[in-house]
């Protein structure tokens, strides 16, 4: 058993998410950085879409009830074990009684913590992804106990040399309404830098507004990764907590490297877009 | 239909034709279709008002390959043929939970009862799912009916709670809050997390309320595994 002593600023268990149900409006949510958390199972032997614990900006401490072997990838978290120092990307044997203490990232803002089994909780609709309304909690608190059901025979582990490659350039297919926007607009899509703001699992807002103001649509449906033009001009990037269908233009659609890419930028940062 | 690339394993197919009602039928069974005959590449199916998102694994085949061979299968849509189920939804319209009712149709000069008789008159098409997980879009309301949302919202709405915003009538799934105007209360439970399927009814089916006193509410509101008809 591991026990949350502090659940830092955001930490929820994750995997490969929910699918199959969009249509009666449930969320895929899972992983926001896809690579990295396949990385983080696939170091300790695990299946690469096994769920595991991701934790945003400020990481949690945790004590270990039981020896376990453990990864660590993502954003360039300090990390700790009883007061030493341990590295990224390598797997880590850790005993009874031994204290781990994820401090601040340095570049990134999504860490993952895979452990060598299984986390046994609960699946609904397919997935053990933590999500408001289908989970009975949506991230983990102070006090939270969490089984993992160990390999019986130790698999191979493995190291990882690469690191996580923070990368701002946003590459996107054209969206729906990207056909309604003007010449300058795009002009400015993918010349201006456009800067992060408030974001969470389910969306990213952007600062800076492209000259359009293109009208609400008929709801329709959205994927993470949606970029949607809002009537005000601003963009709103969708994430893998967003719902299934919104009203504002979608104008680009990220592909899969980029909403990996997207997750690990922090607010404040530039991002770019590019058209594929 | 036109087809487009939505991402690198999805397509968006629009359908645009002039009277709305009768393409939301023909989506519905050009859906079904797709569903059936691609079974193999497909994971989730996105049904909206006027377009249908398809979501497909790409290592077994790539956006524009699959958009050809839709486009091959030549679908003729059908526009008379209701594939979808009708729903019968008990709703208890007592001002004790409708919270909204008398106020709302105080601004719109008719009486309770009045509004009421035209809200259940209608069978209304399951436009689409989302905002909460099984949170059911349904339209189209009576003109007399449209409305903007609330200016402030209200943060307790109950569950079942049946709400009116623009030219659509809704369902919440769970306690929520949420900016329609409530003008009744189910005793279903129309999100069942337990479930393999956890929605009795889907984007394509049609719902038709029909009226419980407050008595009848309380006592079905107790049976916990209660369905509602359907035909």
């Amino acid at each position: 058993m591991i026990k949350v002593i502090k659940s830092g600023l955001y930490t929820s268990i994750q995997d490969n998410g929910r699918y199959g149900y969009r249509n009666i409006g449930v969320p895929s949510s899972g992983f926001m950085d896809q690579h990295s958390a396949s990385i983080a199972n696939m170091i300790v032997g695990n299946n690469k879409n096994e769920s595991l614990l991701e934790f945003t900006l400020m990481g949690p401490t945790l004590l270990f009830n039981n020896n376990y072997t453990i990864s660590f990838t993502g954003g360039d978290f300090e990390l700790m074990i009883n007061d030493s120092k341990i590295e990224m990307y390598k797997p880590i044997n850790v005993k009874i009684g031994d204290i781990l203490k994820v401090n601040h990232t340095k570049s990134g803002a999504r860490g993952y913590l895979a452990v060598s089994g299984t986390i046994d909780i609960d699946s609904f609709l397919g997935s053990k992804s933590f999500f408001k309304s289908i989970t009975r909690s949506h991230y983990l608190k102070n006090g939270d106990e969490i089984k993992v059901l160990r390999k019986k025979k130790n698999k191979n582990f493995y190291n990882y040399e690469s690191k996580l490659e923070i990368n701002n350039l946003m590459n996107a297919f054209k969206g729906p309404e990207y056909y309604l926007l003007d010449k300058e607009s795009i002009n400015k899509l993918f010349n201006d830098e456009f800067i992060i703001g408030l974001n969470n699992r389910m969306a990213y807002n952007l600062e800076g507004k492209i000259q359009a103001k293109l009208n609400s649509i008929i709801s329709s449906p959205v994927l993470p990764g949606t970029v949607q033009l809002t009537p005000s001009g601003k963009m709103i990037i969708l994430h893998r907590d967003c719902q299934t269908s919104g009203g504002y233009a979608r104008i680009l659609q990220l592909d899969k490297k980029s909403i990996n890419n997207l997750a690990q930028l922090k607010v404040g940062v530039n991002i770019k877009f590019k058209l594929l | 239909m036109e087809f487009f690339v939505y991402s690198e394993d999805s397509i968006l197919i629009k359908f645009s034709y002039k009277t709305e009602n009768k393409i939301f039928n023909s989506i519905f069974s050009v859906k079904k279709k797709i569903e059936l005959d691609f079974n193999k590449y497909i994971t989730d199916s996105v049904q909206s008002i006027n377009s249908l998102l398809i979501i497909f694994k790409k290592n077994k085949i790539s956006s524009e390959q699959l958009i050809k061979e839709i486009k091959d299968k030549g679908y003729k849509i059908n526009f008379n043929k209701l594939n979808g189920k009708i729903w019968e939804i008990p709703v208890c319209y007592d001002p004790v939970y409708a919270k909204d009712l008398e106020e709302f149709s105080k601004s719109k000069n008719i009486s309770s009862s009045d509004l009421i008789k035209t809200h259940k008159s209608k069978i209304y098409d399951l436009l689409s799912m989302g905002f909460l997980p099984g949170f059911m879009y349904l339209g189209q309301t009576d003109k007399q009916l449209h409305c903007e949302r609330k200016l402030e919202p209200s943060l307790d709405i109950k569950k079942g709670s049946i709400g009116l915003a623009l030219d659509q009538t809704c369902i919440y799934p769970q306690d929520s809050p949420g900016g329609w105007h409530i003008i009744g209360v189910s005793p279903l439970n129309f999100f069942d997390i337990e479930s393999k399927s956890p929605c009795f009814a889907q984007p394509g089916d049609k719902i038709e309320f029909v009226e419980i006193s407050i008595k009848q509410y309380e006592l079905m509101k107790k049976d916990r595994l209660l369905k509602p008809n359907f035909r």
